[in-house]
């Protein structure tokens, strides 16, 4: 078992780091507050390649892992978590797309994301059926050859500038399994009957576009239906494994920004005299933050590693999710804390390190769902 | 034992740096000082006698090939002078400067002698000359010994010599001599080139608020420029401003660009590196923004803020326009 | 064309507090991070630029350790088509002609028509890799350039000159040229460029076969030490609003500014 990355990691690693260092920061505080990710970004992040990372090479992507996927999501965020967000979520759906998609989906919908010409989405969440993704209620009805989609979904990621959604519809109400009502289909959104409204006033990753959609009679053809019908719960379980990858790279980047926020802080300010680096409950809160985010940092690499062997240990991955995002949430309130007054004050990064942290424990599964995910497979269904 | 020290000039005036590189040869005490002249047919009279009085020797070469600044034809020159000499220098000195950065490592390679290029201070010790040398950005500083050669050579960093010592008046002798060199040195002169005059003169300011690569970004500037409006003050900036061309040529304060000594120079996220710092150390009053507290540029400053520009600037631009009504 | 580039990695000292090893004569880099040296950046993006207008290869090289080879993987990225790394531990803490004396073993019998590198490193700053590189080889040099334009068997570069001025030179080629900041914008690593870097060849040499031995390299490092520090700022402490108020004050004390 090595623990070290590869020499090509380490380039992946720096070169997401330079051109977050350099491009995002002189934008993230006007993304904050105007929420919104400046055009010009997406547009440098595709022409550098870091769109479809992950995508094998013959839908325009660079054929590499989820690990290498990791590693930038990690520097993105560290940097700035709303741009990080920003551009790491122009994949979002592509997992499932990738995994259950047929080959003319995939050609027909991934390149273009490669080459900055498109943005994706996933829409599962509504205004009922949040952590109970059984209780989805939109619904897409099949008439000859087109699916007919009604409904309305909630918090939706990229909605107002998503190309191509996926939308998870409630197709078989009348299945007695409860897992095998629901399918995905891809939704093209300049089609008429398809409408999204930013949400405003998001406590953090500002930047990023949420959007509540709202689809009324919406018409797509037969094939946009991605895999079987009936099997969305089954696609949405395999898709969060993957994406659950992402969202705790997400959680060690936001810590790990806040991690040298903190400690160049501590290095500068001085009170009665010294550094405050030089006080003993300051180096163990620091050496105590940083050891956290080693311990997530390992968990993630060892699941996202096995899932680029083909090995998706969902309990795992459940457990690096959680992991980072309690570790995002901790240590930028314990580095906030370290900022003593200045840290509450908007002028200072950390302030808006700490309001983006929080989504890591919510979105792609709350910390609960993971602990729930966790517990059965120890336990199995008890 | 001799120092030759190499004259720099430009447009039949020696540079500054050449009246401070004769001090450094006396200080060194090892011998006579022999100031060396190359320059253009016609123009060495005129040079010479600017040295008058400051050295022992002018030796004085005119050749066409030195009507302008040719670092090959410089070298070679030294390097057939001093081979030739009757009694060899012990060192060779010159500035550190962009003249110096091209001739002095090459007559290195040609003589094969110890050579240090930006010095800050030479000292002897025993047979030795050694060098004192800032390296890593400023934060450190090195000594270093050239070995027991023949001769070696120095390249001084300008305006390092705080003190100058006051050569005592001495009877200059010139000797005009000429060197034989090829025809044809594979590197020719071709034009100077002015920056475009822009219609801001930083060198005029009053007030200067400058900004460094902390600014991180062209848009970034405007926060330098409200607190520039706010005080009646005119944006200037270091060189990676300019090499990022985030603000034009014009507006740099430094070796490479202009030389300024405002009555209040504010420099945010400037970290003091001594092509900078030598070029606005004198200002009346220096106030520095950098969130690194070990920036070079806290030492010559008389105010000092470790802190984030980005909320300094903006805080102080408030209290100027609130000042100001 | 055959074109070569010659980069450095090394500590990024802009935020890091510096060390001095117990010999008191060199830095202690152990958890420094490194990089490659800024002007070298430089460098390196003209040559990838050259190449590109005027055709031909270009051969990254450096001297240094395997650590080091990050900097030679970031030229193949952007770029070049091979690299060369050359080392031995007898260049650990090398003075600059012991460097140029590798520099040259690494060139070999490669005939360069363009060879280029930072016109100095952020380390120890002496400016001197280029023009002793230009004088082993038997070639022209020219330092401190901030444009330039290769014409056939020439180049015309723009060296830079103090107080806003420069000076226009033509050089034949072959020849070592020295590149200042600023000359252009060196571009980001891009994941294909990494991909494709993959595929390239880094060659290994021993330095062990160089002579170092030269009358020139009789430089010894006394000491390494932090400079003495002069009297200082006076620093002001506080919020930014109670900083600025201090400031204000200040600047109504200096007089006839405000």
């Amino acid at each position: 078992m090595s623990f070290n990355l590869t020499s090509e990691q380490i380039d992946i690693q720096k070169a997401a780091r330079e051109f977050a260092r350099g491009e995002f920061t002189k934008w993230a505080r006007e993304a904050d507050e105007k929420e919104y990710c400046p055009e010009v970004l997406y547009k440098q992040a595709a022409e550098l390649g870091f769109q479809g990372i992950f995508f094998p090479e013959e839908y325009g992507g660079a054929g590499l892992g989820y690990l290498e996927f990791c590693l930038v999501i990690e520097e993105f965020w560290r940097v700035d978590p709303g741009i990080g967000q920003s551009l790491g979520s122009v994949v979002f759906g592509s997992d499932l797309l990738l995994t259950f998609g047929s080959e003319e989906q995939k050609k027909k919908y991934l390149p273009p994301i490669t080459e900055g010409e498109a943005i994706m989405a996933a829409a599962i969440t509504e205004a009922d059926a949040g952590s109970d993704v059984t209780a989805v209620a939109t619904r897409a009805v099949l008439d000859g050859d087109e699916w007919v989609i009604n409904g309305t979904k909630m918090f939706i990621t990229n909605g107002n500038l998503a190309d191509y959604i996926i939308l998870y519809c409630l197709t078989d109400p009348d299945n007695p399994s409860r897992h095998q009502r629901h399918s995905c289909i891809m939704v093209e959104t300049d089609r008429p009957g398809f409408s999204a409204n930013k949400i405003h006033g998001k406590m953090g990753i500002r930047a990023s576009d949420t959007a509540e959609l709202s689809l009324t009679d919406l018409r797509v053809p037969k094939e946009n239906l991605i895999g079987e019908r009936g099997e969305g719960f089954a696609q949405f379980m395999a898709f969060f494994n993957r994406t659950r990858l992402h969202i705790a790279a997400q959680g060690i980047g936001v810590a790990q920004g806040a991690l040298d926020m903190a400690t160049r802080h501590v290095k500068n300010r001085v009170q009665f005299g010294r550094p405050l680096a030089a006080l003993q409950a300051v180096q163990f809160k620091i050496a105590e933050m940083a050891t956290k985010v080693e311990a997530s940092r390992s968990l993630l690499y060892r699941a996202a590693s096995l899932a680029d062997q083909g090995i998706f240990d969902h309990k795992l991955i459940a457990m690096a999710k959680w992991t980072a995002g309690e570790t995002g949430v901790r240590v930028t309130d314990e580095a906030l804390q370290l900022h003593g007054g200045y840290g509450y004050l908007a002028e200072y990064d950390i302030e808006r390190f700490y309001r983006d942290a929080k989504i890591v424990e919510l979105y792609e599964g709350t910390k609960e769902v993971e602990k729930q995910v966790i517990a059965r497979v120890i336990l199995g269904k008890a | 034992m001799s120092v030759w020290v190499v004259c720099e000039h430009r447009n039949g005036a020696l540079r500054e740096v050449t009246y401070e590189l004769l001090a450094h040869g006396a200080a060194l005490c090892m011998g006579a000082v022999t100031a060396v002249i190359l320059a253009g047919p016609g123009e060495g009279e005129a040079l010479a006698a600017l040295i008058n009085g400051k050295a022992e020797r002018t030796l004085l070469v005119e050749d066409p090939s030195m009507s302008a600044f040719n670092g090959t034809a410089q070298a070679l020159a030294l390097a057939s002078l001093a081979e030739g000499a009757q009694e060899p220098p012990k060192a060779i000195l010159g500035a550190h400067s962009a003249a110096g950065m091209d001739w002095a490592p090459t007559l290195a390679g040609k003589l094969s002698c110890p050579a240090v290029t930006d010095a800050v201070a030479l000292s002897m010790e025993g047979d030795s000359l050694t060098a004192t040398r800032v390296v890593y950005g400023g934060k450190l500083q090195s000594k270093i010994k050239l070995g027991g050669a023949k001769m070696v050579i120095a390249t001084i960093r300008p305006g390092s010599l705080e003190d100058e010592p006051k050569a005592a008046s001495v009877e200059t002798s010139i000797e005009a001599t000429s060197v034989s060199l090829p025809s044809e040195l594979g590197k020719r002169f071709i034009a100077w080139v002015e920056e475009a005059a822009g219609d801001v003169d930083i060198s005029q300011a009053d007030i200067l608020v400058s900004v460094g690569r902390g600014i991180q970004d062209k848009e970034n500037i405007d926060v330098a420029e409200a607190l520039a409006e706010a005080l009646g003050a005119t944006v200037s900036c270091s060189r990676p401003v300019v090499d990022m061309n985030w603000l034009p040529k014009e507006r740099q304060v430094g070796i490479s660009g202009k030389t300024v000594k405002p009555k209040v120079y504010i420099a945010l996220g400037i970290s003091g590196a001594f092509q900078h710092a030598t070029a606005m150390k004198d200002s009346a009053m220096i106030i520095a923004v950098n969130k690194d507290p070990k920036a070079p540029i806290f030492q010559i400053a008389h105010y000092g803020i470790v802190g984030d520009l980005f909320k300094v600037a903006p805080a102080l631009t408030a209290a100027v326009r609130a000042a100001k009504g | 064309m055959k074109i070569a580039v010659f980069v450095k990695h090394v500590p990024d000292v802009a935020e890091a507090d510096l060390e001095v090893a117990a010999d008191g004569r060199t830095l202690k880099g152990a958890g420094l991070p490194f990089e490659m040296n800024e002007w070298d950046r430089f460098a390196l993006e003209e040559a990838v630029l050259i190449k590109d207008e005027v055709g031909g290869d270009l051969t990254a090289f450096l001297i240094g350790d395997e650590a080091a080879e990050e900097s030679l993987r970031r030229c193949l990225a952007v770029g070049a088509d091979r690299a060369v790394r050359l080392w031995d531990e007898a260049l650990s803490g090398a003075n600059p002609f012991e460097i140029a004396a590798a520099m040259r073993g690494a060139v070999g019998d490669d005939n360069y028509d363009l060879i280029l590198c930072g016109a100095q490193s952020s380390d120890y700053g002496y400016g001197m890799g280029g023009p002793l590189l230009a004088e082993a080889l038997g070639i022209n040099s020219v330092a401190l350039v901030n444009k330039m334009k290769v014409e056939g068997s020439k180049v015309l570069v723009t060296r830079e000159l103090e107080g806003g001025w420069g000076e226009e030179v033509e050089v034949n080629l072959p020849a070592v040229i020295s590149i200042q900041t600023g000359i252009n914008e060196p571009r980001y690593v891009s994941i294909l460029g990494i991909k494709k870097a993959r595929k390239k060849p880094i060659d290994v040499l021993d330095g062990a076969g160089v002579d170092l031995s030269s009358e020139g390299g009789k430089l010894v490092v006394e000491s390494l030490q932090a400079p003495p520090l002069g009297e200082g700022a006076e620093f002001l402490e506080g919020s930014p609003e109670e900083v600025a108020e201090r400031c204000l004050a200040l600047l109504k004390e200096a007089g006839g500014v405000l």
